[in-house]
Formats: C-alpha cells, structure tokens, sequence
C-alpha cells in the first residue's frame, strides 16, 4: 500500500508539538499501538505518527503543516469503523476526538452545530433538553463520534424511517488538504448551487477534515411501540418484512436477528429475553403521534402472526424497550463469546430478495464449514452477515475471507450494493470494480481531486488507486465511436 | 433554436461529445416544462431527453423505480398507483414535466415538508458529462454508501455537469387516508401561530402552505389568508390530526385537488421567486413578501413555514419587474429565483458556481462548458 513516507521525522514531530503540545503528539511504536486498528480487527496499519489537536485552530495549523511538507494524513474520530477506513499506513493520523464540544442548539429550528469529535449519543442527550434528539444512531453511538459518522454517511437501525446522516446534515465548515477553510451548504434557509454538502457526506475522509458540522434535530416522538416477533423460519421472517413495508407503515425501525445471534446474545450479559429456540427474531419500533399508533400496532401484530409467528411480545414499558435493544445493539459484543475474531460484512440487498439471499448466505456458510450469523437492518435489505472464528487459525481464516468474498458476489448478483453503512475503506475496495464501471470510479476520482489534488487526504481509500487514471484523458481513451 | 431529441444513451453521449469537440454550448431539456423561465441561457442549440422515456424497473416489493430521464411524473404516478405507491415529488407545474428534469432542478412542492426534496429520495443516477462520458453513481437498493456521492452531486446542478439520462427513486406506499382541510389565518399573526404549532405538533403533516388573500380566494374561496394542510396516516391518526389543526380556527374539509390547482397555479407571464429564512423567521420572509404583494397587485404568495420559504407569483407586467429592483435592494431576505426576466435573473442569483470547489467540479465534468452555460444566471 503506501510506502513509509520519508518526511515523517522527528523534525516534524517537533513542529506538529509547538502546535498542539508535546503530550498530544504519539511517534513510539508503543504508543500508537491503540491506532493500529478500528472496530474491524483484520486490518492492522502503523501510523507513522499521530496527532490529537483541542482546537479547530490547531486542526487547520496541523493541516496546513502538512501540506506545507506534503504529507499524507488520515482523520480518524472514534476509531469504530468497520471497513479499516481509519487507517493510517505509515502516514500521519489526525485524531480529532478533543473537539468535542457541542457549539450550540437552535431548538426553535431543529439544529445543532457540534464539532466533529462529539459523540453520537451525547449529542442527543445535549438535545433532550429541548425534546429533540439525531435521529441516525448507528449501534456505536456510545462511542461514534459525528465527524466520524459524517465521513462514513453513517446509518443505523432508526435509519428506516428517519433517514441517514446525509438526510441531517446542513452544512459544514471543512479545512480542506491544502489548509484552505471552506464553508459548504446553508444553515440559513435554501441552499442554491451544487450539493456540495452531499458530495462531501460519505467521502470518507477524502476530501478534507469538517470543523463543525450543522445536523438536523428531530422531534422526540410522543409515543413509541417496541414489538418482538419471533418466527420458526428466517424465511418466514423475512417475508414478514416485505408485508409490513407494503402497508405504507414506516416502522421507526425493523430488525432481524438470527438464531445463532440470539444464542450469543442470550449467553451473554446483554441476555435480552430472546426466545433462543426461535429461528429469527424481527424487532419491530413504531413511533410517532400517540393516535392511531395502536391501529398501526395492531396492524404490524396482525401481519407477523398471520406470516407465521408464533409470538409477538410488546415491550410494556421503557426498561423492557431498552433491554429488547440492548440485546440488538450489543449483538457483535456479544459474539465475542463465541470466538476471539468477529467478521462484520456490510451490503444491502433489494428487500424482496431477502428470503434468497439469507438463503445463499446460509449455504455459504454451510460449505465453509463457517457459522454465518445474521443481525440486520431488514427494513432496507441492509445485511450484515458476520463470522466469529479464529484468526490463529490459519486454514478457517482463509475460509472465512474466501466465503465472505462469496457473500458480497451473491449480494451483488441480486441487484444489491457492497455497502449499505460502514463505507468502502481498505476492506471493500476489492469490490468497487464489481458494481462501478472504470468511467464511474475515474469519475469518482476526479471528484476527489477537487478537493485533495495532491491525493494527500486519507490515501489509498475508497477508490482503487489504479482505477484514478487521468480523468481528462478519458475521451481519447474512448472506444471507437458507433457510427450515426 | 434546434433542437436534437436522442432515444438512447449512446446516442445522447455522442452528441454530447460531438457539442464538446465543437465547443459548441448545448441547452439541456427535458420536455421544456419550464422553458420559459427566463434564464439567461447562450446555446445554439438545444438537447432534449424526451425520447429517452420508460420505466426500466418497478418492483413493488422493494418501493424503488428506475427509470429513464424522459419519463414524466405522470407515467409514474400512473404506474405507482396501481400499486398502492407514490413518488413523493410534487414540483410546481404539472406532473407532464420529466423525472431528470425534477431532479436536475432539485425542484420541491408543497409535499417536501414531510417527504423532503429530491436529494433525500434519490438512490441513484446515470448522466453523460459534458464531455461525453457515461457514468453512474449510487445504486438501485434504499441504503448505499459505496463510492463517492456523485447522486447528490448531480441532483439540483441543473444541467451544468452532466445531462442525467436514468435515475432510480425511492417510492412510499400510500397511506391509508389521506385529506385536506382549510384553515382561515389572521394575517401576518397567523403565519407565526402556524408555524409555532407546526413546531409543537407530534406529528409532521404531508404538506403545509399559506396562502395570501388573492391565491387563497382562488384556490379555496376564502378571502384572507388562509393554511391548507394535507394529512396522511391511519384513519385514526388523520382524524386526531385535523383536531390538533383546530387550534388555529375553524376548520374546513376541502378536495384533494387543490394541490395540484395550486402547483399550477401561476400564469405563463408571470414572474415567480422564493424567499428564504431560517423557519422561526417566516414572518420576516413573509413581511418581505407582502410588500411585494402590495407594490404588484394580482401578486400571489404560498409560503411553506417547515421550510421557511414565501413563493412569490408577481404578474408579469413591466411595472412589476421595477418594483421588485426597488423592492430587492431594500430588503436582505435571500432571493431564488424560478422564473424572470433576465436583467432580474442578474440581480437576484447569487452564482453558486464561483467558490473554488464549484468551480472545480464544473471544470471536471464539463471541461469545455457546453452544458448549459449561463442558466444559474451568472455572468460569462
């Protein structure tokens, strides 16, 4: 990947501590071991160094540094990506979870400015003074920070009805790669021009660093109904699924999680009460007005039970909601029980082929002698299959990418994509060529290099690098043309 | 001007690209709904996607259609409606105009306030840049983060980096009710009540816009300013909802059809802008506005408070568009423009194009500046 870049010295170290301080700056092996990984522990890059601004003013002082000695940087928040996107391979890794604070709350308007190192969840409780919360929560969101979440157009369960983060972002200030401090979208009323906003969401740390990031509020709903229905077939689950959507009901969100998750789950300390003889469970939120949410309810109950469940349990009060959503947002913590390696695959499927493909993946599993587990957002088709094994075992090890590979090829196959939510990174880049054509991703490319001409921001990510051709080139590089 | 309609692709690409090595500029249109909007565009020629129609795939199951740029929302709503779905998109006009059309313009009716704007119900899209070079970003799934966003990109450019050749929609299915009442308002008051009930509301209606005195005796004969919403939900929701509307004043049922009479309700001639403020400072958009209205008389307003906008329909007269010179230099409220002359055009748009990233992006898509040059009424 990226060669050890020569300019990372001591000499730099020096100058990168007058800025920020001699304590915020990691050049020991020791020392930058933490950064060595995110949440998906197959990956496993050295930072050449790492830097920890307090500041927006240390950030664009760090930035422009690094730019002065052309030098490659990652931006890292949490660090609880799943797709090795907050890798630093040799490189500089700006962590910007000091920036931490919430700037300010316009209830009157729903919005919040924060800086790009507050949490996910802190936000929302800074919110709940005023019956507001963020809506996108992905199962992180104890320790996700939103810059992170906004480099990743992160999702979650609530995603459903709520939407994702590109659909809550309104605006940005951004240092880009070369230093220069840019103000993107309008917090203001109407944004006129390119949706520079949108480009930006999801660019996975490719196109500069956000300094503070205006987010959309919502309205904490008045009422909220948890429901757990639990099906003898995963097939009849995720039939289940496609009859609830139809009904032109949003469920806030729609779950499924498979036996051998709820086993894990039910053997661990995030035991939720999941019936452990059932072949799947769908966890099901309805929320909003309190009228009529009891019709909507009975609806939903009335669907699960004449598509084959044997049970639909509705949380009775706020303990019994937390725990039933304790067990789905802990679900990956609880399968390191199981084994000390866990594998999470992201990809999204069209919700009418869920039954096939959960069937595929099934047999995936079964041919690798793998156990494939299932816990996903069943209301987008948005799958996440993953693996508990054992990395020091170097034949299963070899199974589980060789199967996994397989996963992503049956999901592309059906129409789906390779990520709904955690972002191509290092981990997904293999697949790019697979759903892009080589105009889309040198399309792709060149959008990047408006932002980061030099490549400095996040290198080797999203894009296979030789895909990046040069883009001005591509016409004379055009098949001959169709005769008229 | 002439104008060339393509039925394919390759085609449209080779076109393109036959305009790029001619440096010859090219107006991009889709049926020419909304040509007519004054914008100062210098083409010779014209590019049309109209023949480039059809819905390529519909699967109920999944509430996502694609289909090519030429398609009109009509033959959308039609194919949706037989099953129970809609396109939430609800652009001013009619639904004759084309799906890229709507989406190149990023143009929003009065169902964005509970459905939002194109951007949140694109998946994903495929457009030729301008210099004739086929690319497609996101997907056809309702959740995909693969790749860089070129959807967004192209959602709202106006034809300025590619010409948008099929896109894939995300769909809702129809609620089970779905109606509309009337509400009379006290004037500028009223606006600020509606807007802090809207606020207060545990629930967000499909859609809510006040009307002035003249647009509201056209529409729903009443004379004053008046709110018309549109609920959907359960039928026990709806029935709670209209309840909670009651707050604001007696409260009427009224046809369904007024929303599509009101998205059609400004005349050829007429000249048509928005203000825009934060939501709590509507009132101010909408002071703004009825100074308008009482310079230009016959000047319809439609304001949507969740968004803080005051559309403004001013007849077309020539003492309309010195009104508004005045009436724009005194008054700071931000002006966007939809249709005008084009001396208002360049008194009123803000060239969104000149920032160092706009700037860049358009050099990378379209090198050679033949797509549309000139429409976001920037100075050449």
């Amino acid at each position: 990947m990226i060669p050890p870049v020569a300019n990372i010295d001591q000499g730099l170290a020096d100058r990168l501590a007058t800025i920020v301080g001699e304590r915020r700056v990691l050049f020991r092996p020791s020392e930058l071991l933490t950064y060595t990984s995110d949440g998906l522990p197959s990956y496993h890059k050295q930072p050449g160094l790492a830097v920890f601004p307090g500041t927006r003013d240390e950030v664009v002082e760090v930035v422009r540094e690094l730019a002065r000695r052309n030098v490659p940087f990652v931006p890292r928040g949490a660090g609880t990506g799943l797709s090795g996107g907050a890798l630093a391979d040799g490189v500089v890794l700006i962590g910007l979870n000091r920036l931490s604070r919430v700037l300010s709350i316009d209830a009157e308007n729903g919005l919040a400015v924060v800086e790009p190192g507050v949490v996910n969840l802190a936000l929302s409780r800074a919110a709940s003074a005023y019956g507001l919360h963020y809506a996108p929560d992905p199962s992180s969101q104890a320790a996700c920070t939103i810059g992170g979440n906004v480099a990743e157009n992160a999702g979650g369960p609530h995603c459903l009805k709520y939407g994702v983060t590109t659909n809550h972002v309104v605006a940005l200030t951004v240092v880009l790669p070369d230093g220069e401090v840019v103000s993107l979208g309008n917090a203001d009323g109407e944004h006129e021009g390119y949706d520079l906003v949108g480009a930006f969401v999801g660019s996975e740390g490719c196109f500069g660093i956000a300094l503070d990031i205006t987010v959309r509020l919502s309205r904490n709903p008045e009422a909220i109904r948890t429901l757990l229905a639990d099906f003898m077939s995963i097939d009849a689950a995720a039939r289940a699924v496609s009859a609830i959507v139809a009904t032109g009901i949003i469920p806030a969100a729609l779950e499924m999680i498979d036996q051998a998750t709820i086993r894990a789950v039910e053997s661990s300390i995030y035991a939720a009460g999941y019936p452990t003889d059932a072949a799947a469970v769908l966890l099901i939120e309805l929320d909003g007005g309190a009228a009529g949410l009891e019709s909507d309810v009975a609806t939903v109950e009335t669907l699960c039970k004449s598509g084959g469940a044997r049970t639909v349990r509705i949380a009775r009060d706020e303990t019994e909601r937390a725990r039933l959503w304790q067990g789905r947002k802990k679900a990956f913590g609880a399968m390191g029980r199981v084994s000390s390696h866990l594998v999470v695959q992201d990809a999204v499927v069209p919700r009418t082929k869920l039954p096939e493909v959960l069937a595929e993946v099934h047999q995936i599993g079964q041919h690798h002698r793998l156990r494939v587990c299932n816990v996903f957002h069943a209301g987008d088709g948005n799958l996440h299959p993953n693996i508990a094994y054992d990395a020091s075992d170097a034949d299963e090890t070899a199974r589980v990418h060789v199967a996994m590979r397989e996963i992503m090829t049956a999901c592309i196959k059906a129409g789906g994509t390779i990520t709904g939510e955690h972002g191509v990174g290092l981990d997904k880049l293999p697949y790019m060529e697979m759903i892009f054509s080589a105009d889309s991703l040198a399309a792709m490319c060149a959008l990047r290099e408006v932002f980061d001409p030099d490549r400095r921001a996040n290198p080797g990510k999203v894009v296979p690098v030789h895909s990046c051709r040069e883009w001005h080139a591509a016409p004379s590089a055009r098949p001959e043309r169709v005769p008229a | 001007m002439t104008t060339i309609a393509v039925d394919s692709v390759d085609a449209l690409r080779d076109r393109v690209r036959d305009a790029a090595d001619r440096r010859a500029p090219l107006r991009v249109v889709g049926r020419g709904a909304w040509l007519d909007a004054g914008r100062p565009v210098v083409a010779g020629e014209s590019l049309s996607t109209r023949d480039l129609a059809g819905i390529t795939e519909y699967v109920p199951g999944d509430l996502t259609l694609t289909a090519r740029a030429g398609t009109t929302l009509e033959e959308i709503r039609l194919a949706t409606a037989a099953h129970d779905q809609w396109l939430a998109l609800d652009p001013h006009g009619n639904d004759e105009g084309t799906l890229g059309a709507t989406i190149a313009t990023a143009s929003v009716g009065p169902l964005s306030t509970s459905f939002g704007a194109p951007r949140d119900l694109m998946l994903g899209l495929e457009f030729v840049t301008g210099e004739g070079v086929v690319v497609r970003g996101g997907g056809r799934v309702v959740k995909n983060v693969a790749g860089f966003d070129l959807t967004r990109l192209l959602t709202g450019s106006w034809g300025t980096l590619g010409v948008i050749t099929e896109a894939t929609v995300r769909l809702h299915a129809r609620p089970e009710a779905d109606e509309s009442i009337a509400v009379q308002l006290d004037g500028e008051a009223g606006v600020i009540r509606t807007r802090e009930l809207l606020r207060r509301l545990p629930f967000t209606p499909y859609a809510c816009e006040i009307l002035n005195s003249p647009l509201a005796r056209r529409l729903i004969a009443i004379d004053g300013v008046a709110a018309i919403i549109r609920l959907g939900g359960n039928r026990l929701a709806v029935a709670a909802q209209q309840t909670a509307f009651a707050a604001l004043g007696p409260v009427t049922e009224i046809d369904g059809d007024v929303w599509g009479r009101l998205r059609g309700s400004e005349s050829s001639g007429a000249l048509v802008f928005r203000l825009s403020t934060r939501p709590s400072e509507i009132a101010r958009a909408w002071s703004a506005a009825s100074a308008v209205a009482d310079e230009c008389p016959g000047t319809m307003l439609d304001a949507t408070p969740a968004r803080g906008t005051v559309r403004c329909i001013v007849p077309g007269a020539p003492s309309s568009v010195e009104s508004l010179r005045r009436l724009w230099g005194e008054s700071a409220v931000t002006r966007i423009g939809e249709r005008l002359t084009p001396e208002l055009w360049l008194a009123c748009s803000r060239p969104p194009t000149h920032d160092r990233i706009s700037a860049g992006i358009k050099r990378t898509f379209d090198p050679h500046a033949v797509l549309n040059p000139g429409i976001f009424g920037e100075r050449s």
